[in-house]
């Protein structure tokens, strides 16, 4: 008797976003990041980069401290720990799957 | 997507994971500042081996003190140092990352474990050489594997960091650095130190085991400073001027 596959549709849509992927797991090994770290490390756009933070934010997963490093404003982002385990949720979903379809 | 590029992805994703865990050694400079210690350090030790002192305890002392003053002042002017140049020259280029803060129980393990690494080996040969006395003879190959043991203690947590953090250089110098260990010791054997042991002295026994340890120290410390220094000349070729000043 088969196993079922784990239903692909059921992976978390705002982390399964390549861009939105790539911010989630930059942020997932440290504490915090600032903008321009993001921006550098992505190669997106700054419009682009914004939306999907936004997103990120809008969704838990992301909190937002905003600061000044002398007179220049300071935005750093941090992983919440919903975004945590989104992250973790989202990578053994996709893990699951992909060994299954290695083994067929 | 093929099964290729599905592995490929998940790569991508491990890597991406630890870009910020590497971050600090993004510039360079944190290799440059601890390969000078690390020379610093190795000159002090082969100074102590070279320089001939009053009593076999007084040169042991002298070497100790002048290794814990160039470590604390050298590790504290570093920090102090990378602080200051990272705030300047990279943050203005490629951002500002906070690491995770490291709990204290978690410190407290790596310390116990470290100790447990390090120390059961010395009690171990100790206890063999007061309990065991044929085996002391072994301990006159000091020399030899005094750089060989240092070399594996410093190679290997360098290697690990490089697994870490994603950084294939320091799985690289991680790997010197073992080879190194091994290279000196054997080339005091091939020089001749250890076989003429058996007449030598416990001051100059001493001496050629400062010597070993003070030389791997030093080629160690200029391979970490030669390989920040590259590392920084690419990261600036990259990031010639700071965010917002680009043409």
């Amino acid at each position: 008797m088969t196993e079922p596959l784990p239903n692909l549709l059921d992976l978390d849509r705002v982390i399964h976003e390549p861009a939105r992927l790539l911010l989630v797991a930059l942020l997932s090994s440290v504490e915090s990041a600032d903008f321009l770290f993001l921006l550098k490390e992505s190669r997106l756009t700054k419009g682009n980069l914004s939306v999907h933070l936004t997103r990120l934010e809008n969704a838990g997963y992301l909190s937002v401290e905003k600061s000044f490093r002398g007179k220049i404003p300071h935005t750093e982002y941090k992983l919440t720990p919903k975004g945590a385990a989104a992250f973790d949720g989202y990578r053994r979903s996709l893990a699951t799957f992909l060994n299954k379809k290695k083994r067929e | 997507m093929t099964p290729s590029r599905q592995g490929d992805m998940g790569m991508d994703i491990d890597a991406a994971a630890k870009r910020g865990r590497g971050y600090l050694f993004v510039d360079g400079l944190a290799e440059m500042a601890g390969g000078v210690v690390f020379v610093l350090v190795g000159g002090v030790v082969l100074l102590g081996g070279l320089i001939p002192g009053e009593s076999l305890m007084a040169r042991i002392a002298a070497t100790g003190v002048g290794v814990v003053i160039v470590k604390a002042v050298g590790l504290l002017t570093a920090v102090l140092a990378i602080w200051w140049f990272k705030d300047r020259f990279t943050y203005p280029r490629t951002g500002y990352v906070r690491q995770k803060r490291i709990p204290f129980s978690q410190i407290l393990a790596f310390v116990r474990n470290a100790f447990l690494v390090l120390a059961l080996p010395l009690f171990a040969l100790a206890a063999t050489f007061v309990f065991v006395p044929h085996m002391r003879g072994a301990l006159s190959s000091i020399p030899i594997w005094a750089p060989a043991l240092l070399g594996v203690m410093w190679g290997v947590p360098c290697y690990w960091l490089g697994e870490w953090a994603g950084l294939r250089r320091f799985r690289l110098l991680g790997m010197s650095t073992f080879f190194a260990g091994i290279a000196v010791g054997v080339g005091l054997l091939l020089i001749g130190w250890p076989g003429r042991l058996a007449s030598a002295s416990p001051a100059q026994m001493l001496g050629r085991t400062f010597a070993g340890v003070g030389l791997l120290s030093m080629i160690c410390g200029a391979a970490f400073v030669l390989s920040g220094l590259v590392t920084f000349l690419r990261y600036r070729k990259e990031n010639p001027l700071p965010y917002g000043q680009e043409p």
